[in-house]
């Protein structure tokens, strides 16, 4: 049998046609339309006002979309940029788009965009979300220059969000991330970053690739790459973000993000378990509040979601947690939304001992992830009762005691780790 | 006295532009002249050029050396007597090569008798031969050429005390055109020279020959109107004399230079110029097709000007400024490179002496439509010398040997009119033209190869044109066509070597044969022509149908 190929000959007609760039811009899209056109209109805008010189090349890895979102971006010429913005393009600016497959997968659609910034040897490379609603031009260079400039390899943006926004990076990913690798990078799974060609060539070149999990988080598995590597990492500020749409699905972005995050503990515990504390990493830009919105969340259903997951779940719990952590966990299943409470030092020990079931699978890795949702939705109802009249000094103060509670605790998710029950 | 031939010779002639005084020294005083440039004829006849175009020879205190006339019907003593141009000229013809000869038709020197007698009283009757005024803030709107220099566009004149108008160095003053008198006395100049036998005149500065108040002062109805008249005047008393329009404008305002054809001949292709080396450096095919994209069609008699470098600065003047700024920084990081908006550089330093840049460059100026001048030296790559101010580093003496002097002169090195370039890299020792005429495999050799393959086909000046835009946009492909003749025209602007699929089908069932190695490539078919091409590497393809 033939062997199966990353990049379809059609595709590598159109990188031929590119050939050598500066700079790769990458896109992922699946069924895109309503949103694509200002990511792309604001990409090329970005690249004339701020790249005029360099090779850029725009490619998008599509997971089938059936509403000529590829088209759009193909479509879209630079020249039209004139006419708005009065920059002139010197160069040629090709946009190309492959079809990976006929449903998003994530991971496959970065793996071909990392491909093609190996093939056309770009010194940087740039993925942009193309639901990204709210980019500016600029968000392309905040990105790109710490690569091309400054010989960093990996750029992680901060975004402006509104306050209650981000709540599973807040709670789990940048918190666990930072204790587990030991920086403080507050999107470790983020939709838009930029890495470098060298970074990017020796992620493409990673066995796990053929890992599903790898595959399902491959963000966050650069993130960690980069972390645990010979890498430059830095933060770089842009703007406000627009609530991702997939982000309703919590089971899926939990498995994406939280199983992927699981996942590399496997590989990478000779790298992570040596490390205690944090340190800060480069942050580049002027850094903006947070938007004070009122949340509109059902907190009665939020209590009501934890409380039937403790109680439906607890033979899947007897497994994953200690009996400590089960017995108080139903205890707090008790409690009114008044008096609802789930401490951050609890909310640290049930991720670890869920981190380390899920490295001796206990049980299938997928129900271990999938069981951590209901609990993920009770430490939720506390974020929101915290920080409900809180200002975005108090939001922070709380994100880092929680952090603080995370680091702390390592030592704890080691124990549970070396347990062989 | 013309040289017989056909009409329109201009639309496939190969021009070489040279200065006399740069040429050849015969007599040894450490200038140039007639009879030196005589004695190189047969040089250039082997170049294979078919005219040579001579820049200003006439009497001159040479502050702009020699575009500031001060007589128009004789010979600069320096490059000898007008029996000597009458020589050169004979023997130009008697090898079948024209000659075209500057005529700097806008101003003249202060030192032109016309203009000291304009300025020695207001009642002075060549008082309205020039432009005067009694203050300096007429004509607004116009911009100021040398920027590096010039102030204003208005000299105040202490001898007449009044201000009088200038385009260029305020040592020029320019003609009133308006002044019937000055059109009789230009057009009795040039019937003067076209008496003699040349076969045509590059008009210089022709955009400025008119003032309106309220406008550019350039590109006026009124300027068109004297353009038109002396054409007139020369076809119909020395029909096949070419003329040739300087005027460093946008392919749109450049157009009506052509009229119906009742005004040039020719003219330069100003823009065209810098987004080549642009081009080249992005390796990009994008400012070359743009640009020839906006060129307007011209009348059938009439042909485009192409150049890669000449005896001025290399102008940034039509760019747009982000072009500008990428042009100096790729081409004249050393700001003594700069002079006005421009490069004041040759084209083998422009290009590295990259030889392939530089084939590749002379490729495209063979290739695309138009007549193509060379610059004298540039077919042997000469370099040139920043450090000699204004542009004379592009203007120092042709390396003949490696011997003394570099066979320019046997005058005493100090006494040259210039320095030569003796520098390693590009001086006469090592580039000269005795020692490439020696070896097949050099730039003088390759050259003339080029010349004589763009010769071997009408195609090439007269053939009409049409861009294939292969995915690639490293590749420049174009297609030139002239009745049952096709040529196709592949260039690689990177300096890597690249795949290219050219949809050729409606040429399908041709096979194409490089013309520079004469081998066969394969015949066209359904599928696009793949081609692999080496860094900076081009293709000419002549399609038979076979």
């Amino acid at each position: 049998m033939a062997e199966e190929m990353l990049l379809t000959d059609d595709f590598l007609r159109q990188l031929i046609n590119v050939g050598e760039v500066d700079i790769l811009v990458g896109l992922r899209t699946h069924n895109n339309a309503n949103t694509i056109e200002p990511v792309i209109r604001a990409i090329q805008t970005g690249i004339l006002q701020c790249f005029p010189r360099e090779r850029v090349g725009i490619v998008n890895a599509d997971g089938g979309s059936q509403d000529k979102t590829p088209e759009l971006i193909v479509g879209a010429s630079i020249d039209d940029v004139w006419s708005v913005s009065k920059v002139y393009a010197l160069r040629t600016l090709h946009s190309i788009s492959t079809r990976y497959a006929t449903s998003p997968e994530p991971g496959t659609a970065l793996r071909t965009i990392l491909a093609a910034a190996d093939l056309l040897h770009a010194k940087a490379c740039v993925v942009f979300s193309p639901d990204s609603t709210t980019i500016e031009p600029d968000w392309l260079q905040r990105l790109v220059r710490p690569v091309y400039n400054d010989n960093f390899d990996l750029v992680s943006p901060i975004y402006r969000r509104q306050k209650f926004e981000g709540a599973l990076i807040q709670n789990l990913l940048y918190p666990m991330t930072r204790a587990i690798y030991g920086y403080r990078v507050r999107e470790p799974y983020a939709s838009e970053f930029a890495i470098s060609g060298r970074l990017a060539s020796d992620f493409l070149n990673k066995e796990s690739w053929n890992d599903e999990s790898s595959r399902l988080g491959a963000e966050i598995h650069l993130t960690v790459a980069a972390l645990t590597g010979t890498y430059r990492v830095c933060q770089s500020f842009l703007g406000s973000k627009a609530q991702d749409r997939g982000a309703s699905d919590l089971v899926a972005a939990m498995r994406r993000t939280v199983g992927a995050l699981f996942s590399s503990l496997d590989s990478d515990f000779p790298l992570w378990s040596t490390i205690s504390g944090s340190q800060l990493v480069p942050t580049l830009g002027a850094q903006s509040e947070v938007v004070m919105e009122p949340a509109r969340v059902n907190r009665k259903r939020l209590r009501e979601m934890f409380a039937t997951g403790v109680a439906q779940l607890e033979p899947v719990f007897r497994s994953i947690l200690s009996e400590s952590t089960l017995s108080e966990l139903q205890r707090i299943a008790t409690l009114e939304v008044s008096e609802f409470n789930y401490p951050a030092d609890l909310w640290a020990k049930t991720v670890f001992e869920f981190a380390a079931s899920y490295h001796k699978s206990v049980i299938s890795r997928d129900h271990i992830v999938q069981a951590l949702v209901p609990l993920y939705r009770g430490r939720t109802l506390t974020f929101l009762l915290e920080n409900r009249d809180g200002s975005g000094e108090d939001i922070e103060r709380n994100l880092e005691s929680l952090c603080g509670d995370f680091e702390r605790l390592k030592p704890y998710l080691l124990e549970v780790w070396a347990d062989r029950k | 006295m013309l040289l017989k031939g056909q009409a329109g010779w201009y639309k496939d002639a190969i021009i070489y532009q040279v200065h006399v005084r740069s040429f050849s020294d015969s007599n040894g005083d450490g200038i140039g002249d007639f009879q030196g440039l005589a004695q190189r004829l047969d040089y250039v006849q082997e170049l294979g050029v078919t005219a040579i175009w001579v820049m200003p020879f006439c009497p001159s205190p040479l502050r702009d050396d020699g575009y500031d006339i001060s007589d128009y019907r004789s010979v600069h003593p320096s490059y000898g007597t007008l029996e000597d141009f009458k020589a050169f000229l004979s023997g130009a013809h008697d090898r079948g090569i024209r000659v075209i000869i500057e005529m700097v038709a806008n101003h003249t020197s202060d030192q032109h008798p016309w203009f000291l007698e304009s300025r020695a009283s207001r009642d002075n009757p060549k008082r309205d031969w020039y432009v005067w005024s009694d203050t300096d803030t007429g004509y607004r709107g116009t911009r100021i050429i040398f920027l590096d220099t010039e102030m204003s566009n208005w000299a105040w004149d202490p001898i007449s005390k009044s201000y009088y108008w200038h385009r260029f160095f305020s040592h020029q003053p320019d003609l009133n055109y308006d002044n019937p008198a000055v059109r009789e006395e230009m057009w009795n100049a040039m019937k003067f020279w076209l008496e003699l036998g040349v076969d045509g005149f590059r008009l210089d500065a022709v955009p400025y020959l008119i003032e309106r108040e309220g406008t550019s002062c350039e590109n006026l109805p009124e300027t068109h109107e004297v353009i038109r008249e002396l054409r007139k005047k020369v076809d119909d008393h020395f029909p096949g004399a070419m003329l040739l329009a300087e005027a460093n404008q946008w392919p749109a305002d450049l157009r009506p230079y052509f009229g119906d054809g009742d005004e040039f001949h020719m003219a330069f292709h100003f823009p065209l110029m810098p987004r080549m080396f642009m081009g080249l450096r992005l390796e990009d095919r994008k400012p070359i097709t743009e640009i020839l994209q906006q060129t307007p069609e011209i009348p059938a008699s009439c042909q485009w000007c192409l150049f890669l470098r000449n005896h001025d600065e290399l102008t940034l003047e039509m760019v747009t400024d982000i072009e500008r700024d990428y042009m100096y920084d790729l081409y004249a990081r050393d700001k003594a490179m700069r002079l006005n908006l421009g490069i004041r550089r040759r084209l083998a330093p422009l290009l590295d002496n990259d030889r392939r840049r530089i084939e590749l460059m002379n490729g495209m100026l063979m290739s695309l439509p138009g007549t193509p001048i060379i610059y004298y030296g540039d077919e042997i790559g000469m370099g040139d010398n920043i450090y000699l101010g204004d542009r004379h580093g592009v203007r120092t003496p042709m390396q003949w040997s490696g011997g003394w002097n570099g066979g320019f002169s046997t005058a005493d090195p100090e006494s040259l009119y210039s320095p030569p370039i003796l520098n390693p890299v590009y001086g006469y020792p090592a580039v000269n033209v005795l020692s490439q005429k020696r070896s097949e495999h050099s730039l003088l050799s390759w050259m003339k190869h080029i010349i004589q393959i763009r010769r071997s086909s009408p195609v090439f000046g007269s053939g009409s044109i049409e861009f294939l835009y292969p995915a690639n946009h490293r590749v420049l492909a174009y297609v030139r066509q002239l009745g049952k003749e096709t040529v196709l025209v592949v260039n690689n602007l990177s300096s890597a070597a690249q795949a290219v699929e050219l949809d050729l089908r409606r040429y399908k069932g041709n096979i194409l044969i490089e013309m520079f190695g004469r081998n066969v490539f394969p015949r066209i078919g359904d599928l696009p022509y793949l081609l692999t091409i080496g860094p900076f590497q081009f293709y000419w393809f002549r399609l038979r149908r076979i």
